[in-house]
This record gives C-alpha cells, structure tokens and sequence, in this order.
C-alpha cells in the first residue's frame, strides 16, 4: 500500500503526542461517537491547532483584514478569479480522472475563455458572458470517489482541517500541475511565492466572518471545524448543491475550514 | 414537549384514521406541506427583517418569535446533546433547554442586520425521508455569493417543525452536536460543564447587546 510512510509516520507521532483515549465496548453510543469523530491524535491535533491560532492572530488574520481594507473589492474579485483560473488545469485532471466529463467540458471551455477574454482569468468571462459556472476539484476528491477512506483527521497549522488522504491529494495535485514544472530561473521562482502568498491571503479573507463568527459562538470551535470540515468535504465529493466556486481552494485543503465562504465567481461589473 | 390539546387531538385521529390508512398521516411529513411551511417562516421572517417600519429591538422581537415558532426548539436541543441527556439530571435537562433556546435565538436574532436584503428561492429538489422532508433554498444577498441552504422539516405534534439547517452541506445540528459533546467530555463527562460554559456564553452575548 502506497500509504506506508506516511503510517509510520503518524504511528511515531502517535508515540511522541499520545492517542485519544478509545471508549471501551461496553459504551457504544460513546465508542460510536469516537469513530465517527475519527480523531484518535485529538491531543496532538489540538496542540496544533493552538499553535495554528498563534499564527492566524499574529499573522495571517491581521494580513486578511489589512488585504480587505486596503484594496478595492473588484480588484480582490479579480485576484480571486485569477487564481481560481490558475487552478483550472488541476480541476480539468480532477474531472477527468473522475470520469466527469460534462464538467471536464466546462472547466476546459472556463480555462480556455478566462485565460483568453479573461485577461489571463482577471474577469471570469465564462460565468458572466457564457453562463459556465466553476467548480472546484482536487486529487484527496478524486482518491475519494476511487474508494480511499480519509484516514485520522489531522488539523495542520496555517493549512488547517485535512487528512491524510486530502494531504496526499494536494501534494500531488501541486506537482500535477504544469505551473510546477513550467519556466524556470528567478523571475518564475518569484512568480510561485506570490501565486502562494496571495492564495493564502484570498483564501484566509475568504473565511474572516465565518472564522469570526465561529469563534465567537462556538464553545468549542475545533470540534465545529472537525464535523463541519468533515461534512463539507464529504458533500464536495458527492459533487452536491449547485456548483461550488473554483476560486476557493479554501475547503479541500488550504486555510479554509469547510464552511461558505468564498464567493462565487460573480463578473466583475456590477448592476 | 408536552403534547398540546391540538397535538393530542391530532394523535388520536390519526389512531382513528390508522385501520384506513397503511401510515399514519399525523407521523409523517409531505413535502408539499415542508415546502409551504418554509414558504410562510421565510416570508415571516423577510418581513420582520426588511420592515421599514419597525426598529432594530422590535424587528429581533419580531425574529425571535418567528425562530420560536418555526423550530422544534425542544427537539433539536435534545437532539444535539445527544448521548448526555440522559446522563443528565432532570434539573440539567431543564436547564439546558433553556439555555439552549435563549442561546438560539440570541445568536439568530443578534444578527438581524446581517440577514437583511436576503432573497430565498426554492431549490429543485425536495428530498424526502421517512420522518422529514429537506427543503432546499438558495439564499442569495447582494454583493454576497447565493448559498445552498437546506431546511429539514418534521412533522411534532402534527405541526411542521424545522428540525435542521444544512448550509452548503454541512448540518448544523450534528456540528453542534459534535461541539457540545466535546464540551462535556472535556469537562470531565459532566454535562454541569456544558451548562457552565453556555451561562458565559450568554452573558458575553448580553453584554455585547
């Protein structure tokens, strides 16, 4: 099994942080509850998800609310669309190997349309002009639909709510995509830190008043990220609802925490 | 909840109407009925929040009594703590169905503001199970993009009650039902620590206020 290494590697982390106490048999509703948690590194998780709060207070939310205050909603809206466009060979990957190829069509005619009369996907042309929505895509979808259980829910700081199976599936949709090995030399170098810095920085603003929201009503907000994140995540594989933006890395993987936020990919002009 | 006179009486035509009848009608929800219920609660609540004639206090009034009579407060709260109820005493219970229905509609009635201009429509499915109905909507503001919110309805007491809200997938009472239960088992099983931490979160609220 190709997950080898990274059991052992989550079996050593479970020696150094300690294991979830598992419920003894004789309490199923409690040992029910605990599968369906899936968190047996919760000591672990939770450690990290202090530190995860650390750097969002320190860092990445006052970076949201400068980013939000300082430029202007269309050009956000713009910078969102160019990275949902940027995600777009990822997404057509995705369809394809979910054999969905209606909505392979889609985000192929979305590429082709943003990146050409888009500007280089600045304006989501293909939504305003032609009607074709976006969708999101990722591999950790993908390992889904072929049958991968997620594995133990892992909480990351900065990346937040995943698992190995969606950890597995964002590093290979990184290196899958043709921006990993296109160009070469420094300016291109550059380029990869800022499409970096700035999906962090779309994805983190995306989330501030759900975040906000969540902590100041929740009386436990990691346990509301776990279920949310864990049934979001659940109903983007069985691909329901209406289709979901594909600017927003936000929930697979990334800052996102699986609840609404990042917007549609609306056009730019306003009515 | 005790079973209202209405309610009684519609227990026992459906046990009258039972040897006519494969299912008992009283139990059970169609979805027409969901989808007209929603209809009305959603037409209730845009009114309370897009009246130019009323003023912030008086438009939550107007919300909360909406929230109190378009869930199954009781039921929901039960649900959502789950396995603890019945480790609960009956003072606890008490107890915690009250704080958990001041908590609901606070939290909801808190923020009036941001629902206003909201615009419901109904989506194109209503999927239907054997104790309730789910009502889909997409709820759209402006400047904000539309979400899916489904409303899943119940049939208490022979009226429809809204037992669920599933934004975009993700269902609120099991979220709260996972956050509450966290709660308890890091205060040592005891659901006295639940019912501590929701006092407080209360009083920040009002304070807020």
């Amino acid at each position: 099994m190709r997950f080898g290494p990274l059991l052992a590697a989550a079996l050593i982390v479970i020696g150094l942080a300690g294991c979830a106490t598992r419920p003894s048999a004789s309490d199923p509703e409690a040992l029910a509850e605990f599968v369906a948690n899936n968190d047996p590194l919760e000591p672990l998780n939770r450690g990290l998800y202090e530190v995860n709060n650390v750097v969002d207070a320190v860092a990445l939310r006052p970076a949201a609310l400068v980013y939000r205050a300082v430029i202007p909603p269309p050009i956000r809206q713009g910078v969102r669309n160019a990275l949902g466009n940027l995600r777009g060979p990822t997404i057509l990957m995705n369809d394809l190997l979910q054999g969905q190829m209606d909505r392979a069509g889609r985000t192929a005619a979305r590429f082709l349309i943003n990146s050409t009369l888009g500007l280089g996907g600045l304006v989501d042309v293909a939504a305003w002009q032609f009607g074709i929505r976006g969708h999101g895509e990722d591999f950790g979808q993908t390992l889904a639909t072929w049958g991968l259980g997620e594995g133990p829910y892992l909480f990351l700081p900065v990346l937040g709510p995943s698992n190995p199976r969606d950890l597995l599936g964002a590093g290979v949709d990184a290196v899958a995509s043709p921006w990993f090995w296109f160009g070469q030399g420094e300016v291109v170098e550059i380029l990869r830190w800022v499409r970096t810095g700035m999906t962090i920085l779309d994805a983190r603003e995306g989330v501030l008043d759900t975040l906000d929201t969540l902590y100041a009503t929740s009386l436990d907000p990691y346990a509301t990220l776990r279920s949310a994140y864990r049934q979001r995540r659940n109903s983007e594989i069985r691909n329901a609802g209406e289709p979901a933006p594909d600017a927003a890395p936000g929930t697979g993987f990334g800052v996102g925490i699986g609840a609404t936020v990042p917007p549609d990919t609306p056009p730019l002009v306003t009515r | 909840m005790k079973p209202t006179s209405i309610g009684r009486r519609a227990a026992l035509l459906a046990g009258l109407a039972l040897p006519a009848l494969p299912h008992p009608a009283a139990a059970q929800m169609d979805a027409a009925r969901a989808v007209a219920f929603i209809q009305a609660t959603g037409n209730a609540l845009a009114d309370a929040l897009n009246s130019t004639t009323l003023n912030a206090a008086q438009r939550r009034e107007r919300v909360a009594n909406a929230l109190r009579q378009a869930v199954d407060i009781e039921g929901t709260g039960r649900f959502i703590l789950g396995r603890w109820w019945r480790v609960a005493s009956p003072a606890e219970q008490q107890e915690y169905l009250r704080l958990f229905e001041e908590t609901l509609i606070r939290n909801h009635a808190a923020r009036v503001g941001e629902y206003q201009g909201v615009r419901f429509t109904l989506g194109r499915s209503q999927q239907r199970t054997e104790e309730d109905v789910l009502v889909t909507t997409l709820v759209e503001r402006a400047g904000v993009a539309a979400i899916n919110l489904d409303w899943r309805v119940a049939d208490v007491n022979g009226q429809p009650r809204v037992v669920d809200l599933v934004a975009e997938g993700t269902s609120l009472r099991l979220t709260q039902r996972s956050e509450y239960s966290a709660v308890v088992q890091r205060g040592g099983n005891q659901v006295s620590a639940l019912l501590t931490a929701m006092r407080g979160q209360l009083q920040q609220m009002q304070a807020r206020q």
